[in-house]
């Protein structure tokens, strides 16, 4: 697969403000791209270098090849849906999704096909004479993702193009992104603070923090070897639990700082006497005894019918979630154990992850 | 009275208080004048029966006096000029102004507030300062242009019947500029960013994004500017008394201005009346677009 768009150590700064630092993202034709991050973390202005709104510092942009550092966004040939969608406030629906097409000498009545052509596969017929105004929040979205497609552009930026819908909407047009995704095989980057919507939709995750990129590869690699506490805690609902603790003489074991001193084995070798923070998912605390256990007492019970979420009274509080009601459990303690394979353990002095050796 | 103070409070009373108080003030002091006027227009009034309500009434002829008068033609015509020229000049200035301090540099707002100084002065002041700027023997302006080596004699800007109505016009599109920029300026400050960011990756050149993007969502605005610079450049007075007078020999009259001297200055007061209807038609039927391009605006 050959690269659609290469960005090759770029560096942005704000006056003193380094908004970007040294960030470094090859995107493979056809891929889906998911920038995630929390608010700052310089994603969105990601986005808008590849997209020509923002200059860079240094560094090199390549799309499709052609080095586009300099080039205005016009040049560029991608297609952007807006958080707000943008649209145009005076067109119609059908006004929006020409107005590219009108600019590239189409004449009105070959754009004006093309644009019922993407109606029908976004949902929009029937809405064509519509203004902006007269719409709903998802047929605005949708206006946004077909004035997009419309332009068959080299690939498309999604700048949190989701946030203003409601719960329900967001899931559902989640899952219709991706299947315009797969049936239009265009390259897309796709902003958004939510790991959730990062995971489910794309094909790589890239995590950023502070202009950093903290990590990037496929979203369950992400999961299973965060190469640090952030990632660990940024991919994963509900967030993983961090307990301190140190690891044991034999370097196989770690003692947890909680009351009664657990120990835990993990897999091969570590450093030791060294202090560590553990990582554990509340998802692999399996309620049961049995080998590596966990006693914990417990504080609050949650059930969703569909699953339960127990919360340790501990400092810090460990949080277990299980598929099953828990049926008994209220008060007292409960037993959960963990396989080895699965305990993350992450330096206390940098916060990256401990690698066996 | 505890009941009665109350219930003038939390009651109809006050609502209706509130009414009145403005529907007292319009009638006492614009419905009555304007009846008065449109009254007069058809009525022989001189200094002699100016204070008694019993006129004799002429039907049309006041008006029939007006437009066969030997000024009309050229006042009529000096007062279109007027009009177009300043609302035309405010309109393009303003808006390459608002335009201009859109862009975002040190002290943007800054020097925007600093022009509305110009609009805020009494006409007769911004009348005093041009007619120094102006004036023929002695003005700044002539001797900039002549320092410049622009024009070798001195041009008579006030007292040249050719020039007169364009210095006025001058004077009024500087009056005029601030309040356009400032309007077009609130318009253009609504419009998104990333509407004009989602135009230009769609491929959209500057120019293009003026013509498809600001000129459309601007409508509003253009059409208020545009009607309140057409009712405002028929009020304009002052710089007429402080300017030229209407001179020379009527070179730089207008109706406004004409109506004040047949009323005032001749004390043909029915016949000022018949000119200030007929400018009070023309005001309503602009008034009429500005009503129209503001609901406009309410339903975007």
């Amino acid at each position: 697969m050959t690269a659609q768009i290469e960005i090759e150590n770029i560096d942005k700064h704000y006056g003193a403000y380094h908004a970007l630092k040294n960030v470094d993202v090859r995107i493979p034709q056809g891929q889906f791209v998911a920038l995630v991050g929390p608010s700052g973390c310089g994603k969105s202005t990601l986005l808008r270098t590849i997209a020509g709104l923002e200059t860079i510092t240094s560094g090199k942009i390549r799309i499709a090849g052609k080095d586009v550092s300099a080039a205005p966004p016009r040049a560029r040939d991608l297609a952007m849906v807006f958080q707000s969608y943008a649209l145009y406030p005076h067109k119609t629906v059908a006004g929006n999704m020409m107005y590219a097409l009108r600019l590239k000498g189409m004449t009105r009545k070959q754009a004006r096909a093309r644009a019922e052509e993407i109606a029908q596969i976004t949902g929009l017929d029937g809405l064509m004479d519509r203004y902006p105004r007269e719409l709903s929040g998802g047929q605005r979205q949708r206006v946004a993702m077909g004035r997009a497609i419309v332009r068959e552009p080299q690939a498309f930026l999604f700048d949190e193009p989701l946030s203003n819908l409601d719960a329900a909407l967001r899931v559902h047009m989640r899952a219709e992104i991706r299947k315009l995704h797969d049936r239009i095989g265009a390259t897309s980057v796709y902003v958004t603070h939510d790991q959730i919507e990062a995971m489910t939709m794309a094909d790589h995750v890239v995590v950023m923090r502070a202009g950093v990129i903290e990590q990037q590869g496929a979203p369950l690699d992400l999961y299973d070897h965060p190469v640090n506490r952030f990632v660990a805690g940024f991919i994963g609902s509900p967030a993983m639990n961090f307990i301190p603790g140190q690891i044991a003489a034999d370097g196989r074991h770690v003692v947890l700082d909680l009351p009664g001193a657990p120990r835990l084995t993990f897999d091969g070798r570590r450093p030791a006497d060294e202090p560590v923070t553990v990582g554990l998912r509340p998802e692999h605390l399996v309620p049961g005894a049995g080998d590596n256990m966990l006693t914990l007492p417990v504080a609050v019970v949650e059930r969703t019918g569909s699953s339960s979420y127990v919360l340790s009274d501990t400092t810090p509080p460990v949080m277990i979630a299980a598929s099953d009601r828990l049926q008994g459990v209220e008060r007292g303690d409960i037993q959960v154990t963990i396989k080895p394979s699965l305990v993350h353990l992450f330096s206390q002095t940098d916060d990256l992850a401990l690698s066996a050796r | 009275m505890p009941a009665t103070s109350s219930s003038f409070r939390d009651g109809r009373g006050f609502d209706r208080m509130l009414v009145w108080i403005t529907l007292t003030f319009l009638i006492v002091f614009s419905a009555f004048p304007l009846a008065y006027n449109i009254l007069m227009s058809f009525q022989s009034v001189d200094l002699f029966t100016l204070a008694s309500f019993d006129r004799p009434f002429v039907g049309l002829d006041n008006y029939k006096e007006v437009l066969t008068n030997s000024a009309t033609d050229i006042i009529v015509k000096n007062t279109i000029v007027f009009v177009l020229l300043s609302v035309a000049a405010q309109l393009v200035i303003g808006f390459g102004l608002a335009l201009f301090f859109q862009q975002r540099f040190p002290g943007a707002t800054w020097l925007r507030g600093l022009f509305l100084a110009g609009w805020i002065l009494p006409g007769l002041v911004v009348g005093a300062v041009w007619s120094w700027i102006l004036a023929g023997d002695f003005g700044v302006l002539n001797w900039v242009l002549q320092t410049l080596g622009l024009t070798d004699d001195k041009i008579f800007w006030l007292s040249d019947p050719t020039n007169s109505l364009y210095s006025v016009i001058i004077a009024n599109v500087w009056i005029g500029v601030p309040f356009n920029m400032i309007l077009l300026s609130v318009g253009l400050s609504a419009i998104p960013d990333d509407v004009y960011e989602a135009a230009e990756l769609d491929g959209a050149g500057r120019v293009w994004r003026f013509l498809t993007i600001t000129l459309p969502l601007m409508r509003a605005q253009l059409g208020a500017v545009i009607s309140l610079g057409i009712i405002f450049t028929l009020q304009q007075f002052d710089l007429f008394a402080a300017l030229t007078q209407g001179g020379p020999s009527n070179g730089s009259n207008v109706m406004q201005y004409w109506s004040w001297e047949l009323s005032f200055q001749d004390y043909r007061i029915g016949q000022g009346s018949a000119v200030s209807v007929l400018m009070i038609i023309v005001v309503i039927g602009v008034a009429a677009i500005y009503v129209r391009s503001t609901r406009h605006e309410h339903a975007a």
